[in-house]
């Protein structure tokens, strides 16, 4: 059987396609950033900083696409939520991006030290935050109400990573006040990670609203 | 009965001979608002509108069971044809003023409910063509032949005669369809006045006017009410799936 | 051989006007010719004096009243019943072996000959009433020969008039019956009175159905007597009265002064006019009508 608005859900498989190739820049960013970070490449960091323009390209394209199929289509109901939430996404992808280019910052600033303690916990945190951006545009494509959920509850774990980094960081300096400057840039370091899996929860919270009709925010819990 | 319930049907079948039009439909209009009656054409919306104010009764053998109620009381019943269509006015999809003047479509309804009266009658029709926003655009020309007006003017004064028998409920059978868009939009922004002092009842094919005016929407198909809800939940998160696939225009 | 399409676009329209050309000149030629030959006739004395069958001078006064008379009696009787089964039939009568009876017997009565019409006239209005000739029987039976007419005229007068303003007057919560008096008729004027002139010139100008029922006679009468129920009053419908047409046959026929030929003519050439006269003001009072009902048109 085939349905009308044929055009219309073309435009909307586009649509999808360009937020699933954002999602796959965004993670290579993630992933490239941890790399750079370890090794010290400054190169490669300056790589990662010119290449979040693009990602500000895709994130301003996706956004004229949506607001035409708005203008144009008139969508309702399930195409209206769809279309409005890929306009949020693209909002937290670029963010996450530009935590990618704030941590290849750092990677340069501190590329002629030698690091105070050796990199374990950072890169499990990346690795988390990359995994979740990766299920959410999964979820978001998919429609998949489980993914999403599971996406929400990870945001746990990497804030569990975070204050165990942060507590080792502040042990650190109060035993040598030489490892101040470093502690503090690793500190930011953590916390644009941290950051990044919260706007990674922010697209499942999203998605799930494209589900449910219902927008809730799963990701700040106050029990700590 | 719930006192904000202007009109309830139960049950309310319809046949044309042996093809059954209406099925086992069950509603309530609330008072004092717009509700939508959408659905593809030959769903029933139009011929259910009409079992409102018994305009089916002037169709051939048509026969109805179940029940209709204005303000508790049953409408085939309980209720003087000519009394309920006093109450329940009708506005029809391609505008039909009288070939009279202006001022002779609005005295029409009053003089055959018995006003005599001169001065009366001229009240009337200056209220009337007030509430209906034509009064400025004609004031001047109240004796010309009305058929001399635009579409949307003619439409406005079809609004204008029904509202000039004081009725309680207005029934609007795709009001604007045969209107350009700007005399459409000015009949939505009167509608949206109207609903103040009057229960509206529209039947529409505009996905995007129901949208635009009404409070609740009636969402009709094959005879029967697939799903009645607020404006807002139907077109933002509708609970029948073959609501959805009609609101987002995907027909299989 | 074949040809192209605007060429024969513009032989066909060429063709249509011809014909329409033709029509019109056919009228003026018919009409022009015969009040041609009757004009030495046209003038007062000849309208109002009294026919003379022996001596020349005689004039059309009362042929020419009684026709008058004629129109206004048979469509006084025929108007309103016509008018009546016409609403009937358009607006009560249900789609039925009865209906479709009804109709049958009117068609039927439609297409009688009208000397069969004349005939039946005697037989009843004249001789089983023993009313003699006179104008009543004469007003009955044309009236009988135009119902069919009036009736089918007015059924489709009514029958035009659009579904959607009915729908609109019963919507207000007009009765059937109100629907029909304030919307309905006179949005059928026009039509109606289209029905009026073709049946009053009928009247007008019928003889075959008059001969035997009104009569060939019909004077002498005392024009200043308005007395309807005195034998010499021109009111009284229950005398002779030969009608014009009826006269023009007789004198064309039998007529025995010697200035018969011309007083035929002359008495042709009123009838025409007459007609013309009738149509005309019919359509301006019908006009008159349709402008009281629907207001002021910006044209």
């Amino acid at each position: 059987m085939v349905t009308t608005r044929h055009f219309f859900d073309k435009e909307l498989e586009d649509l999808h396609q360009n937020l699933i190739k954002m999602g796959s820049l965004v993670e290579e960013s993630i992933e490239r950033t941890i790399i750079a970070l370890k090794k010290q490449d400054v190169e490669m960091a300056r790589e990662i900083f010119k290449d979040d323009d693009i990602i500000d390209e895709m994130e301003r394209s996706i956004e004229r696409k949506c607001m035409n199929l708005i203008a144009r289509q008139q969508p309702l109901a399930k195409d209206l939520r769809v279309i409005s939430t890929a306009l949020k996404i693209i909002t937290d992808m670029e963010r996450i991006a530009d935590h990618s280019s704030d941590i290849a910052e750092i990677t340069i600033r501190m590329a002629k030290e030698k690091y105070i303690k050796p990199l374990i916990d950072v890169p499990k945190m990346a690795k988390l935050a990359k995994d979740m951006v990766n299920k959410a545009i999964d979820a978001y494509v998919r429609l998949d109400l489980e993914l999403a959920l599971s996406v929400c509850r990870s945001d746990d774990a990497v804030d569990e990573l975070f204050y165990k980094i942060v507590l080792e960081l502040i042990n650190l300096m109060k035993n040598d006040p030489k490892s101040i400057e470093q502690a503090i840039d690793f500190m930011f370091i953590a916390k644009y990670l941290e950051r990044m899996a919260d706007h990674a929860t922010n697209i499942g919270e999203w998605v799930a609203f494209v589900i449910t009709g219902e927008h809730e925010h799963l990701s700040r819990h106050m029990d700590r | 009965m719930d006192k904000n319930l202007k009109l309830y049907t139960k049950d309310l079948n319809l046949f044309y001979g042996s093809t059954q039009a209406l099925k086992n439909v069950t509603v309530d209009i609330e008072k004092n608002k717009v509700t939508a009656l959408i659905g593809p054409s030959g769903c029933g919306k139009s011929t259910f509108l009409k079992t409102l104010n018994r305009m089916n009764d002037l169709v051939h053998n048509v026969k109805i069971t179940g029940e209709v109620y204005l303000d508790g009381s049953n409408v085939y019943e309980e209720f003087d044809v000519v009394d309920l269509r006093k109450k329940v006015g009708m506005v029809f999809q391609k505008p039909n003023p009288f070939p009279m003047s202006i001022y002779e479509n609005i005295a029409y309804g009053p003089k055959i409910h018995g006003i005599k009266s001169k001065s009366r009658l001229d009240e009337i029709v200056e209220k009337s063509l007030i509430a209906s926003a034509l009064w400025d655009e004609v004031k001047d020309r109240l004796k010309q032949n009305a058929l001399g007006l635009s579409g949307g003017q003619q439409q406005r004064l079809c609004i204008a005669r029904v509202l000039a028998v004081e009725p309680e409920v207005v029934l609007m059978d795709e009001p604007t369809s045969a209107l350009d868009p700007l005399s459409t939009l000015k009949i939505e922004d009167l509608i949206d006045e109207l609903k103040e002092n009057y229960t509206i009842v529209i039947v529409t094919h505009n996905m995007q006017q129901a949208g635009r005016i009404s409070d609740n929407t009636a969402f009709f198909l094959h005879g029967q009410i697939v799903e009645y809800d607020q404006t807002e939940k139907i077109f933002s998160m509708p609970s029948d799936k073959r609501t959805e696939d009609y609101i987002t225009g995907r027909f299989g | 051989m074949r040809i192209k399409p605007q060429i024969a676009d513009k032989i066909a329209t060429t063709i249509f006007n011809i014909v329409a050309g033709i029509l019109v000149l056919l009228l003026v030629f018919f009409a022009g010719y015969l009040i041609y030959r009757g004009k030495s006739k046209l003038n007062l004395d000849f309208l109002t004096s009294e026919p003379n069958s022996i001596e020349a001078g005689g004039g059309i006064g009362p042929p020419l009243f009684n026709s008058i008379y004629m129109v206004v009696l048979s469509m006084a009787i025929s108007l309103p019943i016509g008018l009546a089964a016409g609403i009937y039939m358009a607006e009560y009568a249900k789609p039925s072996k009865v209906t479709k009876m009804i109709r049958f017997c009117i068609e039927a009565l439609a297409s009688l000959p009208s000397i069969v019409i004349g005939l039946f006239g005697f037989l009843v209005f004249v001789q089983m009433t023993g009313w003699s000739f006179n104008l009543l029987s004469g007003a009955l039976a044309v009236s009988l020969l135009n119902l069919p007419v009036i009736t089918r005229i007015s059924e489709d007068a009514v029958r035009n008039v659009p579904l959607s303003v009915k729908e609109a007057s019963l919507a207000l919560g007009a009765t059937h019956w109100q629907t029909i008096v304030k919307v309905m008729i006179p949005c059928a004027i026009p039509g109606l009175v289209t029905g009026l002139i073709l049946t009053s010139g009928r009247v007008f100008g019928e003889a075959a159905a008059l001969i035997f029922t009104s009569g060939v006679s019909g004077y002498p009468l005392d024009f200043t007597n308005f007395n309807p129920f005195d034998s010499s009053s021109p009111l009284n419908p229950f005398r002779p009265a030969e009608t014009l047409a009826v006269f023009i046959w007789k004198v064309n026929s039998e007529g025995t002064a010697p200035d018969a030929r011309t007083v035929a003519d002359g008495a042709a050439a009123v009838l025409i006019i007459c007609v013309f006269i009738f149509n005309i003001a019919s359509r301006v009072f019908g006009t008159l009508l349709n402008k009281r009902f629907a207001g002021k048109t910006n044209n």
